[in-house]
């Protein structure tokens, strides 16, 4: 485009990424210095989990990418990586499914997104982790005190705050989620809400919310990163990581939190049957020829057009498919308050049904018309019989 | 013998204006419901096919004039010199007159209201709640818009309006409130347009023409 041909323009943009590489390099080597040192050597991890150099390479180059930064980056990027054990962890679990966790633990073939996340320094997760009981409670106090300050806060599920939070207590003090979380973000580094629950609330929250659960910003008045998602994929999460490892900091966020290189852009702007809705090509119903021809999936209720995320272009499971490839219509999971501003499912958004009796607002619009056409005729008619004329001045 | 005087009611710019919006109000309803529930096409090659792309094409070209003409005769509404309708926006004030023409309307009274504003003081009110469905309608139009297209004057006017966006619950609400309001719309244009005929018909001052010549007309004795 028109600014790339201007040198001026690219002499300001390499000036800012050398900048910024300064800087990225900068807090490495603050981080190799300050942080423990890597529980686990990369290299062989990834041997075990039967990953090549050369895929680690490619990895690299595609992370780079996905959190837009210009290819001078990979080198930073691997060496991120290599710290990823070091980073100090603190996973809580509210009121959540746990989905989150295992959608970030359990593949079939791991690559290399779940290898880093099995190395990351967990201090305490309540489901993984052995301990129980007050000894699990010891760990989490030793992780806050050891890392006063220098771990990250991860946080799957919403906070219930009817009742003082009395909804949802948790462990052998039974604190409830809402001192616990407050206790621990109030120590972090960072913290980072994983899944729609802790971003947004999600079901918990979905109409008529009787615990009045809230997402984690909500809930506590603190700033968080918000990987919504239900689940999120496992690069929006490594890949803030690692943004937090090379440049100190979390990600640039949009204004709900979210981190603007994962969801700056709609669903519906990457989606590959994006063509066939500029076509006006559309599945009209399950499994008819529209369908096998894999056209676009907008009046099977598909909410990509109002659905901020990058799941058509990470895509799931190693990147073998994602929702609307495999023939289903996006419901919006990372949007907040999902359950009840993207229903119905499989209808679209115009034929939400309002009021009561399966009314949509085209229904209601064509009775209402049909009042307002029998209204007028009636006063027409009123106005003929009766003679209606006004008096003269 | 009954003389007849013109009166000029509507400047050139008032005409305009409701024309311009008349006819954005139409091309986008039609092709808003396009875009609510599209019908498939079947036949022939995709590559040759762009109905959903032109319908949204033209639902934003005429969705950006309506916002241009909205500005425009808000200006004129404000600062107008001879087109200042500030005044008579409120001609529902005058709760007296007001009265008289609900009674009017409603054929109890055959007293018709003073003729001291450009609107009638039922008329006032109505067009005060459409100056605000419009403006609600361009709102929500420019955040959806917005959120399909990251460049230029679109980016800009998205990233001021996200705070609405989000205080709305996000786009599929935008989107839903969009549409029941063309809904509010529909329903405007066949009250007006029957209220103008009526109007036409009982008082025969050539009220329809005068949206077209600018002119009414009034017996003198």
């Amino acid at each position: 485009m028109g600014r790339k041909t201007n040198p001026e323009y690219m002499n300001t943009v390499g000036r800012q990424y050398n900048q910024l590489m300064e800087h990225c390099k900068a807090n490495l080597d603050k981080v190799e210095n300050e942080l423990p040192p890597a529980r686990e050597e990369l290299s062989e991890t990834l041997k075990d989990g039967g990953v090549s150099r050369r895929d680690f390479i490619k990895w690299s180059s595609i992370m780079t990418a996905t959190l837009m930064l210009p290819p001078m980056f990979k080198p930073m990027v691997a060496r991120a990586a290599e710290s990823f054990s070091r980073l100090p962890v603190v996973w809580l679990h509210l009121a959540e499914c746990t989905g989150c966790s295992e959608a970030l633990l359990r593949t079939s073939y791991p690559n290399i997104d779940d290898i880093l996340l099995d190395t990351i320094s967990l201090e305490y997760h309540e489901t993984l982790m052995a301990a129980a009981g007050h000894q699990a409670e010891q760990n989490l106090e030793k992780a806050m005190h050891d890392f006063d300050g220098k771990f990250i806060c991860v946080i799957e599920g919403a906070i219930p705050t009817g009742l003082d939070g009395k909804y949802l207590t948790l462990g052998a003090n039974g604190k409830t989620g809402l001192e616990l979380a407050k206790e621990v973000t109030s120590k972090a580094a960072a913290t980072i809400c994983i899944g729609s629950c802790s971003s947004f609330g999600n079901v918990q929250a979905a109409k008529p919310n009787p615990t009045d659960a809230k997402g984690i910003s909500d809930a506590l008045g603190i700033p968080t990163v918000n990987i919504a998602g239900c689940p999120p994929h496992p690069a929006n999460f490594v890949g803030t990581l690692l943004h937090f490892l090379m440049f100190g900091g979390l990600p640039p966020v949009d204004s709900l939190g979210r981190p603007l290189w994962a969801y700056g852009k709609r669903i519906h702007d990457f989606c590959e049957r994006r063509p066939h809705y500029d076509a006006g090509e559309f599945v009209e119903e399950w499994g008819d020829e529209p369908a096998k021809n894999g056209w676009c999936l907008y009046k099977m209720g598909c909410k990509g057009p109002y659905t901020f995320a990058n799941c058509s272009k990470v895509r799931f499971n190693d990147g073998i498919s994602w929702p609307v490839m495999a023939g289903h219509g996006c419901m919006g999971c990372t949007e907040p308050g999902f359950w009840d501003t993207m229903a119905p499912l499989e209808k679209p958004i115009s034929e939400k049904t309002i009021l009561a009796n399966e009314r949509t607002v085209d229904k209601l619009g064509v009775a209402a018309l049909g009042a307002t056409a029998a209204g007028i005729a009636i006063h027409a008619v009123a106005s003929a019989v009766k003679g209606h004329k006004p008096d003269k001045e | 013998m009954a003389q007849i005087e013109k009166k000029h009611e509507w400047t050139i710019a008032i005409r305009l204006a409701h024309w311009g919006r008349a006819f954005s109000i139409f091309v986008l309803i039609a092709t808003g419901f396009y875009i609510a529930s599209p019908f498939t096409v079947f036949s022939g090659e995709t590559t040759d096919k762009f109905l959903m792309g032109n319908m949204r094409f033209y639902h934003i070209l005429f969705g950006v004039i309506l916002t241009f003409v909205f500005i425009i005769r808000r200006y004129l509404t404000l600062f107008g010199r001879k087109s200042s309708d500030l005044r008579d926006l409120f001609a529902w004030t005058d709760i007296k007159n007001m009265i008289k023409q609900i009674k009017f309307y409603a054929l109890i009274s055959t007293k018709a209201p003073e003729d001291k504003y450009l609107y009638g003081p039922f008329q006032s009110l109505v067009y005060t709640g459409l100056m605000f469905m419009v403006l609600f309608m361009v709102v929500t139009g420019l955040i959806l818009t917005g959120a399909c297209y990251h460049n230029g004057l679109t980016e800009i006017v998205y990233a001021i309006l996200k705070p609405i966006e989000n205080l709305m619950g996000g786009l599929a609400n935008v989107r839903f409130m969009h549409h029941i309001f063309t809904w509010l719309f529909i329903l405007f244009i066949v009250v007006h347009v029957y209220m103008a005929f009526w109007y036409d018909i009982i008082f025969g001052k050539g009220t329809v023409s005068s949206i077209i010549s600018g002119n009414i007309f009034k017996e003198t004795h």
